[in-house]
């Protein structure tokens, strides 16, 4: 896993490996660090992940709840079929925004940032 | 050729760094089915969620590492699906007051798990009560 800051307002984490209950926790505390300066905004790169379960879904949500009260969005990449599943079976996909590619997601987050806070999906009618 | 009598057994301790053993192990019995890659990967989601909540939901806070009991999974891989039990000796639960699809999302992770399972297996059935532990019984059929 890696997380980084970029342009002071994107937060970028790149998950490899499986994401659950025991991977779960270094993630969870990514986030919260990432969080925790001036970052609201949170792209999750899931390219090069190859398992996920509620507990990731739970952790992302988390995510998505906290960029959202500090005025930002999250937003996933995320081609692999499996995973994607997953993501549209639970209903997550439209809420955390997931993309087929790194610069789509940017865009989502780029346009969130520029337009306010009126279009996050959580919100939508 | 899988038969319909051959199983394959395995005892975790109930820690979520054994989980992923499960999968590996799933991944190579239910490559003796007909099931293609993908409902493999169904499968493995729907046995971690169950596992999962063992380790999340089946016992008192305080009854933590060595204390609790192993969770036994069980395969049984037959030509065209896949049985898998996943049994605990937890406190049990009425399965009729879990929280299902309307509360996926909320705060429930337990409901998300089990909702997983149901979307991602053919068939899901929870054997429990309060006080007797828990089984849940899934089956994934070969999807082609």
């Amino acid at each position: 896993m890696t997380a980084e800051v970029q342009d002071e307002w994107l937060g970028v984490v790149k998950l490899t490996g499986e994401l659950d209950a025991y991977s779960g926790a270094e993630f969870r505390e990514v986030i919260e660090t990432l969080m925790a300066g001036a970052t609201a905004f949170l792209l999750v790169d899931l390219m090069a992940l190859e398992y996920i379960d509620s507990v990731g879904l739970g952790i992302l949500m988390g995510g998505a709840k906290r960029a959202r009260q500090q005025g930002g969005e999250i937003a996933v990449v995320c081609e692999r079929a499996n995973l994607r599943r997953v993501f549209d079976i639970s209903g997550t996909a439209e809420l955390l925004n997931v993309r087929d590619s790194y610069d789509e997601a940017l865009a989502v987050l780029a346009a969130k940032r520029q337009g306010g806070t009126s279009d996050a999906p959580g919100e939508a009618e | 050729m899988a038969g319909n009598g051959e199983c394959v057994k395995l005892v975790i301790p109930c820690h979520p760094k054994y989980v992923a053993v499960v999968r590996l192990a799933l991944t190579g019995v239910a490559a003796r089915t007909d099931l293609t890659v993908d409902d493999i990967e169904d499968v493995k989601v729907a046995v971690s969620e169950a596992c999962t909540n063992v380790i999340d939901h089946a016992f008192a806070d305080e009854e933590t590492g060595d204390k609790r009991p192993p969770i036994e999974i069980v395969f049984y891989p037959r030509d065209e699906e896949v049985l898998v039990e996943v049994t605990d000796e937890g406190s049990g639960f009425d399965p009729k007051r879990v929280v299902l699809a309307d509360d996926v999302l909320g705060d429930k992770q337990g409901g998300l798990g089990l909702y997983l399972m149901q979307r991602l297996m053919d068939k899901v059935e929870v054997q429990s009560a309060p006080g007797s532990g828990t089984k849940i019984k899934m089956i994934k059929r070969a999807s082609r």
